[in-house]
């Protein structure tokens, strides 16, 4: 207990998942020899890529408060766009943005009915999801279209090969990123509250963590030449930019605020409708991208393109500990269930565990990430009073009086 | 002669123990006493050795600052929190008390300034909604019946069969008086219940009061509202810090007593303002409507100038404020800014012109509950600290924070501190900051001090009185009257959306302003 009061992150979501993704990886090591495999590992991306960008954005829907249904729907449609049209004859370029232009009507669409005619996103998406499914079964009824040209399927299924002057590259921009996201981050503050971060400069400490942990992902990146296609690398850098956005950036305040509070927003004179609108043609606009993905990774496609796809989506963004009343979650927690749900999979499947229970053991997990938070606070309630939480954050509040005191 | 003596000395002797015993059997019997209760949580101690009892037929009043313990005592009281030591003794029995349940089984009940009513059920469903003796199927018949009884009971007039949904608070209340006295209730706690309440209604939660000590039950009042306090109660205590300041009959106590007991030094009057130079008009407001919620209201306001809206709860003041702030724009009507005409859609237009809306509920409107003050309180400008690519300056952010921390000083241990963690008054502070870090021109303040302790009150009034000086135009909307006259220059008065006139302070009292408010003076001219 005296561990928790020094140091309150440990009593974050992120710190439990984390741990749970070692036990995780672990418990894979220990069970199957082809798991620490740079295959294995790449490959545990390598199939569920697509969902991993939606979470991205998804994750930005949910912490302001609404939810997208329509996600899958809107992939399958714009995978559809594109096999329709480049069934007709039109070159794959102008398809692609058909596509994606199909992605922005979605947006604009579920953009509209939520944030100015205030319909409830469950509804809209719900009607979304129905909608534009049928709309891609109306354009390739039963048909399955293929064969895309070669240097739109090998984005997604070519390995990338790192050669050494990248490598040095990479590494130079990794330390500044590093750095950046250090300098701005400072997970000891806002233990509940995702959105309060504090800047602090890092110390001689910070710099040789940051420096070890770079040469670290360069090393890894180096091993894992010829192991990970190009769109496992856009993930990471869409991973990177959605972080900044939601934990540094005013757009992501306002998208905390009018999760936490929409009147209160309002009253500030926030742009409320607008930043609404934006976030759901950002959602409907990833899905569209991830259509495409989905189109170059499988070849061919059918109507029922990522059909159920939305339900792994927000399943993997609840369990990060996004609230789904909105108004907290980081983008650490969201990163750290993709990997703890991809591992998890990929460890079963391993062992020749069927789809089925697979399914049943994320979803038991799904429910302990509510259940859990919420015992732990029964648990506190019936502790001695010594060991409470309330008394933490007393205590907590007493020692920053007392620091603040020092300072002046 | 001795015997007889003796006789007589014994009898006297009987007779005096006769009459002691009948006395003691007379005497009222505290219907629950706390005896040394103690608590604390952590290194704060919120209770220390607290003993006061409770007779039937009594109305108690409980007064003190925020955080002086009051809130920890009713929670022990209703079986919500338990004592650390000391016990609860009632009707001469010492008990424990686990739960609320518990403490309704042996009558003790508690009404918030909030009422907890079920929108969609009936009132007479909403009344016998915890009683645990039910069938399997509803007695509709009976119910009705007994909801009436009860209600008559109160000597209120409801419809026991009107949804409970659109009910004015008032009515909510009573609802609630009523729930708590079908079950039997021999102690009602009631929490601030007149903090919402108009002067009219307040009148008849009074009477209601009044009836239910006429019945024996025991009253624990708790109010911000002094005045409330003399009027109702019959003793009066007065709790700082944790601890039980005094506890006298209320015709032992003056006003003067009570403040000073409560924030341990003496203190002046409400603070009096004095009248400020006017300067140019800022903002002017012509014939303005709103379908339902007001119509014809036109007034200047000056810079440097506060300008009073007086007016029952309800009677449209803040709906004018709404319109002025762009949040429900008005049908009707003209606005000038500056002597340009102006019209005002949103609140981020208002907020451009410069004018800021401090809104009535703080916690809903004012606040992000959940987010540091840092955060809050730059929150309407939050452009201003971001760079070209959007990110939050964080250093400069907080350096606002700082300053505001001091200039209004905002008591808190840091300013990365959720505003939900801080007292009401404080967290008003943070409203406060974050309006003028906008460098409003116009200040609409509603009710800029409900809720807030005695000390926080005076701040925000001086506070008031320097941004006046300053220039800036406050339109100050409250239904504390005492405080439109001090802090007013002059006073609009509205009554159901209409306005009754523009008072000065130099010529205004509390009964004319009441009257206009209430309707008195409309009636008198259709008398003349």
């Amino acid at each position: 207990m005296k561990l928790l009061e020094r140091y309150p992150w440990l009593r974050r979501w992120e710190t439990l998942l984390f741990v749970i993704l070692c036990a995780a990886v672990f418990i894979n090591i220990s069970l199957s020899e082809h798991y620490f495999n740079i295959d294995n590992l790449a490959n545990i991306f390598h199939l569920s890529i697509e969902k991993a960008f939606v979470v991205l954005v998804m994750a930005l829907v949910i912490i302001n408060g609404e939810i997208d249904l329509s996600v899958a729907s809107v992939m399958g449609l714009s995978a559809s766009v594109l096999a329709y049209e480049f069934e007709k004859g039109a070159s794959l370029e102008s398809a692609i943005s058909y596509a994606m232009l199909a992605g922005l009507a979605c947006g604009l669409a579920n953009g509209f009915f939520v944030a100015y005619l205030n319909i409830p996103s469950l509804v809209v998406t719900l009607a979304g999801l129905i909608a534009y499914r049928g709309a891609a079964r109306i354009l390739l009824e039963d048909r399955s279209v293929g064969n895309f040209p070669e240097w739109f399927t090998s984005f997604a299924l070519d390995d990338v090969y790192v050669s050494i002057p990248t490598l040095l590259f990479v590494l130079v921009g990794l330390i500044l990123i590093g750095t950046l996201v250090y300098q701005f981050t400072n997970l000891r503050q806002a233990v509940e509250e995702g959105a309060a971060f504090r800047f602090r400069k890092p110390g001689p400490v910070g710099l040789v963590l940051i420096t070890v942990l770079a040469a670290v992902l360069v090393y890894m990146l180096a091993l894992s030449s010829g192991a990970f296609e190009a769109t496992t690398y856009v993930f990471a850098v869409l991973y990177l930019i959605s972080l900044g956005i939601l934990q540094f950036t005013n757009f992501g305040r306002y998208i905390y605020v009018i999760g936490n509070n929409r009147a209160g927003a309002e009253y500030a004179g926030l742009r409320v409708k607008q930043v609404k609108m934006t976030i759901f043609v950002m959602s409907a606009l990833m899905a569209a991208f991830a259509g495409l993905m989905y189109a170059a990774r499988v070849g061919n496609i059918r109507a029922n393109a990522a059909e159920g796809f939305e339900l792994d989506i927000i399943t993997i963004v609840l369990l990060g500990g996004v609230s789904i009343f909105g108004g907290t979650g980081t983008m650490v927690g969201v990163g750290l269930s993709l990997l703890v749900v991809l591992n998890l999979r990929n460890g079963m499947s391993l062992r020749n565990i069927n789809d089925n229970t697979r399914a049943s053991v994320i979803g038991a997990l799904l429910i302990l990430s509510v259940l859990i938070p919420n015992w732990a606070q029964t648990i506190q309630r019936f502790l001695p009073r010594t060991l409470s939480g309330d008394n933490l954050t007393l205590d907590l509040e007493n020692k920053e009086a007392r620091e603040s005191t020092e300072t002046a | 002669m001795q015997s007889i003596n003796l006789h007589v000395i014994l009898c006297a002797i009987n007779d005096f123990y006769f009459e002691l015993a009948w006395i003691m059997d007379s005497l009222p019997q505290p219907v629950l006493q706390m005896h040394n209760i103690s608590k604390s949580f952590g290194a704060t101690v919120a209770l220390s050795n607290v003993s006061m009892s409770l007779y039937p037929g009594e109305v108690h009043a409980l007064v003190g600052e925020n955080g002086a313990g009051k809130s920890t005592l009713i929670k022990i009281m209703t079986g919500i929190y338990q004592p650390d030591s000391g016990d609860i003794i009632i009707n001469g029995n010492p008990t424990r008390l686990h739960s609320s349940a518990q403490a309704q089984a042996h009558g003790i009940a508690a009404i918030y300034q909030e009422p907890l009513v079920f929108p969609d059920l009936n009132i007479a469903e909403n009344i016998f909604i915890s009683h645990r003796r039910r069938g399997f199927l509803v007695n509709w018949g009976k119910m009705y019946r007994d909801a009436k009884k009860v209600l008559k009971r109160l000597d209120v007039d409801l419809d026991v069969r009107a949804q409970a949904r659109g009910l004015p608070l008032a009515a909510q209340q009573t609802v609630e008086i009523a729930k708590a006295i079908s079950m039997d209730v021999r102690v009602l706690i009631m929490d601030e219940p007149t903090a919402s309440l108009s002067a009219h209604e307040v009148t008849q939660l009074f009477k209601i009061v009044r009836n239910l000590r006429a019945e024996g039950v025991a009253v624990l009042f708790i109010s911000h509202r002094l005045e409330e306090v003399f009027e109702i109660a019959d003793r009066i205590t007065i709790f700082r810090d944790g601890e039980l300041i005094s506890s006298r009959p209320t015709h032992e106590v003056t006003r003067e007593d009570a403040i000073r007991d409560m924030v341990g030094r003496p203190m002046g009057k409400v603070f009096q303002r004095q009248p400020s130079e006017v300067e140019n008009v800022v903002l002017s407001v012509r014939d303005l409507s709103h379908r339902g919620k007001f119509e014809g209201i036109s007034f200047d306001l000056h810079a440097g100038e506060v300008l009073g809206f007086a007016g029952l709860i309800g009677s449209g003041r803040t709906d004018i404020a709404l319109a002025t702030f762009g949040i429900e724009p008005a049908h009707d009507g003209q606005i000038y800014f500056d002597n340009k005409p102006v019209n005002i859609q949103s609140p981020r237009q208002a907020i451009k012109m410069r004018i800021a809306y401090l809104p009535e509920d703080r916690r809903q409107h004012g606040l992000v509950l959940p987010m540091s003050i840092a955060a809050n309180i730059t929150l309407p400008i939050m452009q201003d600290y971001a760079n070209a690519l959007g990110i939050v300056q964080n250093e400069k952010e907080r350096q606002t924070a700082q300053d505001y921390r001091e200039k209004l000083s905002i008591r808190t241990p840091s300013i990365d501190l959720p505003v939900r963690k801080l007292s009401g008054g404080n967290q008003q502070k943070v409203v406060l900051s974050k309006w003028l870090n906008t460098v409003p021109r116009v200040l609409i303040l509603d009710e800029p001090t409900r809720g807030i302790d005695v000390g926080a009150k005076e701040e925000v009034h001086r506070l008031i009185d320097q941004l006046a000086k300053q220039g800036i135009a406050i339109m100050l909307i409250s239904s504390d009257l005492p405080e439109v006259l001090a802090m007013s220059d002059r006073i609009v008065v509205i009554r159901e959306g209409r306005q009754m006139g523009i008072f000065d302070r130099a010529t205004a009292d509390q009964e004319q302003i009441m009257g206009a408010a209430m309707g008195q003076l409309e009636m008198e001219r259709d008398h003349a």
